[in-house]
């Protein structure tokens, strides 16, 4: 673990400087670590009010970020080519509250108060998921195939 | 509520890695660790629930959980933050899990943002999402562009999953991405995972290719496809193409498609193993949404999916939905109707769903009203309907801290009758400007 540890810093050092070198050369600035600006209300997000280019650290338009039924259900697909837009404006604890590796309390049960929320799960999951589980299981297996899943082996022995 | 497992030592292993990352940042940052920009977030949650359970008397949960968050960004003004965010449990009554305390560290990490170009390096544990990755981690992730848009991740470490850090050996992973983007038009990737481990006598070792292209005006494709080089197979793939002919249209239609041997090959988890699945199957599924924001501030939805099956045990089914949301109180309320039904060729998968939800935020109050109900074509355990709504109501006392109250009523074929009650707590206090973290 120690060994692992130190190769890991000595890696990570020498690739920060080959980083800094690297992006020090381009002009595009990164995206920054938080939004500038405070936002406005809280149940639907849309960059278009203000923005109408190209962000300069995803390197697509912003409109591809306005958080639409379809952005919402698929935005794993961008965040898999990087996340630090999302984190400009959502932390750890907000990506976390659904991707977790022991989740004990269902998102929707932490944020009751928030029903505009699209969170999984809603209402009584145990039974439901007999349903969806059984049709589409690859939906289950992203967050629940291999972590996630104490409550999942309470039945699944 | 969920189980609670200590298995070899994760608690161990996430001791260190905090202990790790606070030297490195003591060391950094030695006598001057101040940042600019800081955000602290506590949430801490009070339920009540009762549970009649068959041959046993009646136990009475009463689960507290504190769920802690920090970010303290530009510290001692350069692009390095930490972040953090963990929570915990200890049950006042009758044990939740199989003790009376749980928890989780979810993220403890430094990150390093270079200015230009996206450089970037995270240490410690933190959530991953690069290509063919999408983990929860021990170790470092390094990313960079160059000027001419050919970039590379790498990252390494140990794996936090639960599941994964129970098996005796092989605790390992490592891979990277290899990338291409050209602004507006393109993004191309791919990545290569491996995880040592256990999986059903395998390694975990995934290929991964992503694809963001927007060849003209509002017509965007994206999608990733996984091979799965342990079993020398196409695991899973999913492409969507997104339309936005008008400011307030948003169309995509969609295609995935995943084989059970191949896809689940890395599981641990019994549910997608034989004999509880078929592992010979493969689902094959073409989905489509429509948002259309009919006038300022009323969004219609719009939604269609169908799921096939290559065996005919489980059979295919189809979901059509339809809803209407609405935003006020400058976008600080919204207010939904939706439907849905789900036909299928076996009675057992086919049900039809209703909900309806709105809050309403006058002043330092608020107050939301969430119902929902699903209507099973065949019965489960004798019942055909199940009913869930929640109440919520809450008040701001400071501008930092929010009390609110929750009672959730549950009928369904597991609860005759359910009554649950939540309190909450939130405190947050944030230095710098942005979004809500």
């Amino acid at each position: 673990m120690m060994r692992r540890a130190c190769q890991g810093i000595v890696f990570g050092a020498v690739f920060t400087a080959l980083i800094a070198g690297c992006s020090a050369i381009s002009q595009s600035p990164s995206v920054p670590p938080r939004h500038p600006e405070e936002l406005a209300g809280w149940t639907q997000v849309d960059c278009r009010e203000c923005h109408s280019d190209i962000s300069t650290g995803a390197l697509k338009p912003y409109a591809s970020f306005r958080h639409s039924t379809a952005f919402v259900r698929h935005h794993g697909l961008y965040a898999r080519q990087g996340q630090n837009l999302c984190q400009s404006c959502h932390g750890p604890s907000f990506c976390q509250g659904c991707h977790a590796r022991k989740e004990e309390l269902k998102p929707d049960t932490r944020m009751g108060d928030r029903p505009d929320l699209a969170l999984p799960h809603r209402g009584d999951y145990i039974v439901q998921h007999q349903l969806d589980g059984r049709m589409d299981p690859g939906s289950c297996f992203r967050c629940h195939g291999n972590k996630n899943d104490a409550r999942c082996r309470a039945c699944h022995r | 509520m969920g189980l609670s497992r200590s298995r070899n030592c994760p608690g161990k292993r996430t001791t260190l890695c905090c202990a790790a990352a606070l030297l490195l940042l003591a060391a950094l940052f030695p006598s001057e660790l101040r940042a600019a920009d800081i955000t602290l977030s506590s949430k801490t949650y009070l339920l009540y629930y009762k549970r009649d359970l068959p041959g046993s008397s009646t136990q009475q949960f009463a689960p507290l959980y504190e769920y802690l968050s920090a970010d303290a960004g530009q510290l001692g003004g350069t692009p390095f933050s930490f972040h953090f965010y963990g929570w915990g449990r200890q049950d006042l009554q009758d044990a939740t899990g199989s003790g009376k305390t749980s928890g989780e560290l979810g993220s403890a990490y430094l990150q390093y943002l270079h200015p230009t170009g996206n450089g970037e390096m995270r240490l410690g544990r933190f959530f991953l999402t690069e290509g063919a990755a999408f983990e929860i981690m021990d170790g470092i992730f390094l990313k960079a562009r160059t000027p001419v848009g050919l970039g590379l991740s790498v990252f390494g470490g140990v794996p936090a999953e639960a599941t994964i850090t129970s098996t005796k050996t092989g605790d390992s992973i490592y891979g990277g991405r290899v990338f291409f983007a050209k602004p507006g038009f393109t993004e191309l990737g791919v990545s290569y995972l491996i995880e040592k481990g256990k999986f059903q006598g395998e390694d975990r070792k995934e290929i991964g290719g992503d694809l963001w292209l927007r060849p003209f005006g509002p017509v965007e494709l994206i999608g990733r496809a996984t091979y799965n080089d342990a079993t020398r197979a196409l695991a899973y793939q999913r492409y969507l193409l997104r339309l936005a002919p008008a400011s307030g249209v948003d169309l995509s239609v969609g295609y995935e498609a995943y084989k059970y041997k191949d896809y689940f090959q890395t599981t641990l988890n019994p549910a997608f193993q034989f004999p509880t699945i078929d592992n010979t199957d493969r689902v094959r599924t073409v989905f489509a949404v429509l948002d259309w924001e009919v006038v300022k501030s009323v969004t219609a939805t719009l939604g269609a999916k169908s799921i096939k099956h290559d065996t005919a045990a489980v059979g295919d089914a189809t979901r059509g939905e339809l809803g209407v949301k609405y935003v006020y109180n400058n976008n600080r309320d919204a207010a939904g109707v939706s439907a849905a039904t789900v036909s299928a060729d076996k009675d057992r998968n086919a049900y039809q769903e209703y909900r309806g939800y709105a809050t309403y935020s006058p002043a330092k109050w608020r107050f939301a009203l969430d119902a929902l109900t699903q209507q099973y074509k065949q019965a489960i355990s004798g019942v055909k309907n199940a009913y869930h709504v929640v109440g919520s109501a809450g008040y701001r006392l400071f501008e930092v801290l929010r009390l609110s109250g929750d009672l959730t009523y549950t009928k369904s074929p597991q609860f005759d009758k359910d009554y649950a009650g939540l309190v909450r707590a939130s405190l947050f206090f944030g230095s710098g400007t942005g979004g809500k973290k």
